[in-house]
């Protein structure tokens, strides 16, 4: 059975704009990978079309069928992670190998206080 | 409820694949066989035909096909310059085009559709009415068929009339459900946060 796993340092998966995060990824495969890589990314989810904004990735060389490697990636000043009625925007660590699109997400908050920024409705007037 | 928890959140919908009544997959590749993979799918707005054809290719594509597809929105009278490169440059007997929407194309744009990807190996296409290519299947919808999509995203069957209500239309019934679960209280928090140690 096919196993990837990403680890952030003290299992951290809040974070400051501007923020490095550190960790470690592992994987065990059954048919070997061309490639091994951890994306960095946000994404929209809610009544509208998905939109996607792979924001950094890092390869890893020469990957093992069982490997474990350490990763650095920085947080971008935004997009915060927020959520409403109609959309949401969330933020994950993504290790992807390939062929067969393998992959397994981490899902991160991205924000200055570290918490989801929630949207709510405005009270009507009067 | 928040967007993030929303069972009919559309990425959530296109998760569910479309299902074939009346005939098994095997007989619907069989059937496009017997019409030279020249055959359009056919349904009003909102009945599948997008979901079906994007299921359709994938298969195609297990067979071996390589597989092109074109998708047109509304107001496009003609291929643009993507759309002509994918469908009329170095054409092989191996390529099945895939035309969603052609019901935009303009006749004549139609007309040079059809007289230039002869030396493709299948032209499968989706429109509102028959007419343009023989009908390999025509995409209806039922009460019953939004109730086993309601219930495969995890929530209790949908009012009777919802379908209805929508005159057959899936996809808008589907954005009515995502309004009601929107309007419920906020089920859950995402995971406390756990920052790093300062």
């Amino acid at each position: 059975m096919e196993n990837l796993g990403i680890e952030t340092q003290y299992g951290a998966n809040a974070f400051l704009p501007g923020e490095m995060v550190e960790g470690t990824v592992s994987w065990q495969l059954d048919l070997p990978a061309e490639t091994v890589e951890l994306r960095l990314l946000w994404y929209t989810q809610g009544k509208g079309d998905q939109d996607i904004g792979v924001v950094s990735t890092v390869p890893f060389a020469n990957p093992g069928l069982a490997d474990r490697r350490a990763f650095r990636v920085r947080i971008p000043e935004g997009p915060y992670s927020f959520s409403g009625k109609l959309i949401s925007l969330l933020w994950a660590l993504e290790l992807v190998a390939e062929p067969g699109s393998r992959a397994s997400r981490l899902e991160i908050t991205v924000s200055p206080t570290r918490q989801e920024i929630l949207i709510t409705p405005r009270p009507p007037v009067g | 409820m928040l967007a993030r928890d929303n069972p009919f959140a559309v990425q959530r919908v296109l998760e569910i694949r479309y299902r074939l009544s009346g005939l098994t997959w095997e007989e619907l590749l069989e059937r496009l066989a017997a019409l030279r993979f020249r055959a359009a799918l056919v349904g009003p707005h909102g009945h599948g035909k997008t979901t079906l054809l994007e299921d359709l290719g994938n298969r195609l594509a297990a067979q071996g096909f390589r597989v092109r597809a074109v998708t047109l929105h509304e107001g496009d009278r003609r291929l643009d310059a993507a759309g002509r490169r994918a469908f009329f440059h170095g054409l092989a007997a191996s390529d099945v085009l895939l035309l969603d929407g052609a019901e935009q194309l303009a006749r004549l744009a139609w007309m040079e559709v059809r007289a230039r990807t002869r030396a493709a190996g299948g032209l499968v296409i989706t429109c509102h009415r028959p007419g343009l290519l023989p009908t390999l299947y025509e995409c209806r919808t039922t009460p019953e068929l939004l109730a086993g999509i309601v219930r495969d995203l995890g929530e209790e069957p949908p009012p009777k009339d919802l379908l209805a209500r929508h005159g057959g239309n899936v996809r808008n019934a589907l954005r009515e459900m995502y309004d009601t679960c929107a309007d419920r209280p906020a089920l859950r928090s995402l995971a406390s946060p756990q920052p790093l140690p300062e």
